[in-house]
């Protein structure tokens, strides 16, 4: 066997990526539909806020030009977060054509990544289009390029932290082969959460530093309140590093939870 | 030195015993007792390169459980195994390298995409150089006419078509070895003949080594001249296909038209297997009577109007053996190639 055969080559994990752009595109009316649907939410989230704050006592930190950005970024956003990109592992378990994957010269839990970065990188250009429709409906406040910089590293983290979230959610696969349920609790969990419909900070504030603390808020919220300006650069390199750290201790458990169930498919035989 | 080689080979799989009703469903959530299943046991495969064997046995016999452990996906309980010189379940990545597998009831194929791309996905996996992948596409493409549909996006393609491209995906890496799973399961016969074609084809041309399983016998006369049969984890019949016949087909079937339905028709030496009108089916042991014998004995007695012989067909002869079991006519018939 030649050297050349066992170190790690890139391009399959490319060409992974691509063919899950490519997969998805042909699904047409899927687009039309997270469109439009995306659109539809803008519009509703910009009366609900729009009735509640003529009510009441806008809090000084987020007027409501500043929570109708929060939310229709949000939205965007979701575009992007909301996607479960592992699910194929589900999939895949479920029906047992994992075993074929197995049987190739691949990183699997790899290419599970590759394939549900293109899905991503896919409806992540769907963020253009919506963005430009619902800029017909709302204004959307546009921050200094440095906060602009730091929102997005701060959305990609989020990205990473929901990824190893969903693929920790889709492992539970390997024991249950269903996860409808956990699944249906995980969106319960994010939507009240994650901050991506209320933003955090309009929680009573003993609940906040409990919620803060979970990685839920490192998906949305923490990029979110980074874009409106309610956490400022000094605290940066704090709230980042949070995001880092639920990463890191996401990313052990899904090393952890995939071995043993990688296993109990080789051992077991699924 | 043999391509493949399996040593005492054994597979238990242990799973939760289960009680029965709601009570016993209850009790599983907190006491568990396991069970265990012996899936393979005693397997003892050695191939050459080159070689086309039929891995025959009925449903649960442990056939794909074995596959699954020769692809490096599955890990022994014990035994060993050696294929192209590596542990498949300790360099599997390696190992796929080496292999090329076709599931007849699974696709490799990506669903939504057309089978072209599907070509170059296999293509960036496996590392196959440009151009050796475009010589393997063209001369897949001509024996399996690919073309017509390379352009279809696989969930469009009618069955056969689909297992041609599988076929083809399978091979795109110049594997040594192939496991076929049940290839031709559900195929019409045109299709069924092109995939044989295909195989005979591949096996003479690049030498490749090819272990099929198959409920279709006819895949396995048309293709290997050796048989491995399992049943109940453990391999009752290792070696040629014409041993097996001349061993086991023992009885021959001589079927005869009688002129006129006589009711009480018997013959001594043959068993009456069936009569339907004027047509009886007699089965008889060509070691204790000829053919010819047979004939006269049924032509003295009774006016006919025509006489044909049935050979055994390797068919009935397995159904046979799944039936009462494999018995070794002659101690020599008991080593393992």
């Amino acid at each position: 066997m030649s050297l050349a055969r066992r170190s790690f080559r890139l391009a399959p994990y490319v060409e992974f990526a691509k063919k899950a752009i490519a997969r998805e595109a042909t699904y047409r009316f899927e687009v039309f539909t997270a469109i439009g649907s995306f659109v539809v939410r803008v519009y509703l989230l910009r009366m609900v806020w729009i009735a509640l704050y003529s009510r009441n006592a806008a809090p000084s930190e987020l007027p409501l030009h500043a929570i109708i950005t929060y939310s229709t970024v949000a939205l965007l956003m979701g575009l992007v977060l909301d996607i479960d990109q592992t699910r194929i592992l589900h999939d895949k378990l479920h029906d047992g054509s994992i075993a074929t994957d197995f049987m190739k010269p691949i990183s699997v839990p790899l290419y599970l990544f590759s394939d549900g970065t293109g899905e991503v990188l896919f409806h992540a250009a769907l963020i253009v289009p919506s963005l430009i429709l619902a800029l017909f409906l709302v204004h959307v406040d546009v921050p200094s390029a440095g906060v602009l910089l730091a929102f997005f590293v701060s959305f990609l983290l989020g990205y990473l932290v929901g990824f190893f979230i969903n693929f920790i959610l889709n492992c539970i696969a390997f024991w249950t082969l269903e996860i409808h349920a956990a699944q249906l609790i995980l969106t319960w969990v994010t939507d009240l959460l994650g901050g991506q419909i209320i933003p955090l900070v309009l929680f009573p504030l003993a609940f906040q530093k409990f919620i803060f603390a979970l990685p839920f808020a490192a998906m949305f919220s923490t990029p979110l309140l980074i874009y409106v300006g309610i956490i400022k650069p000094a605290r940066y390199l704090e709230v980042m590093g949070l995001q880092v750290m639920w990463l890191a201790i996401l990313a052990v458990i899904a090393t952890f939870i995939w071995r043993a169930g990688a296993k109990r498919v080789i051992v077991q035989g699924g | 030195m043999p391509i493949i080689e399996t040593r005492d080979l054994k597979k238990v799989f242990r799973s939760i015993k289960r009680e029965p009703g709601i009570g016993g469903a209850l009790s599983t959530l907190f006491s568990r007792t396991y069970e265990e299943k012996i899936a393979v046991e005693n397997v003892n495969l050695s191939l050459d390169a080159g070689e086309v064997i039929g891995y025959i046995g009925p449903n649960g016999a442990g056939k794909s459980t074995t596959i699954k452990m020769l692809t490096g996906i599955l890990v022994p309980s014990s035994g060993t195994i050696r294929v192209a010189g590596i542990v498949p379940h300790e360099r599997r990545r390696e190992n796929a390298h080496n292999i090329g597998v076709v599931f007849g009831q699974r696709s490799q194929l990506y669903w939504d995409l057309p089978l072209r791309e599907s070509f170059e996905l296999l293509r960036a996996i496996y590392g196959v150089p440009r151009d050796r992948y475009l010589q393997n596409l063209k001369h897949f493409s001509d024996i399996l006419d690919l073309e017509r549909f390379m352009a279809t996006p696989v969930r469009q393609l009618s069955l056969g078509e689909r297992m041609r491209g599988d076929f083809a995906a399978a091979m795109l890496h110049d594997p040594k070895i192939v496991y076929l799973d049940e290839p031709t399961i559900g195929l019409d016969v045109v299709a069924k003949e092109a995939i044989r074609g295909f195989i005979s084809e591949v096996n003479r041309d690049r030498g490749t080594t090819v272990i099929l399983t198959t409920h279709d016998l006819a895949d396995v006369e048309r293709l290997s001249r050796r048989i491995v049969l399992i049943d109940k984890g453990t391999v009752i019949y290792n070696g040629s296909l014409e041993r097996l016949r001349t061993e086991y087909g023992t009885h021959r079937t001589l079927v005869v038209n009688l002129s006129e339905p006589y009711p009480e028709f018997a013959i001594e030496g043959a068993e009456l297997e069936s009569r339907e009108q004027t047509t009886v089916r007699l089965r008889f042991d060509r070691a204790k009577m000829s053919a010819e014998a047979l004939i006269r004995r049924v032509t003295e007695r009774y006016s006919i109007t025509d006489v044909s012989i049935i050979e055994p067909d390797i068919e009935s002869i397995v159904r046979r053996i799944y039936l009462e079991g494999y018995h070794q006519p002659t101690p020599a018939a008991t080593s393992l190639t």
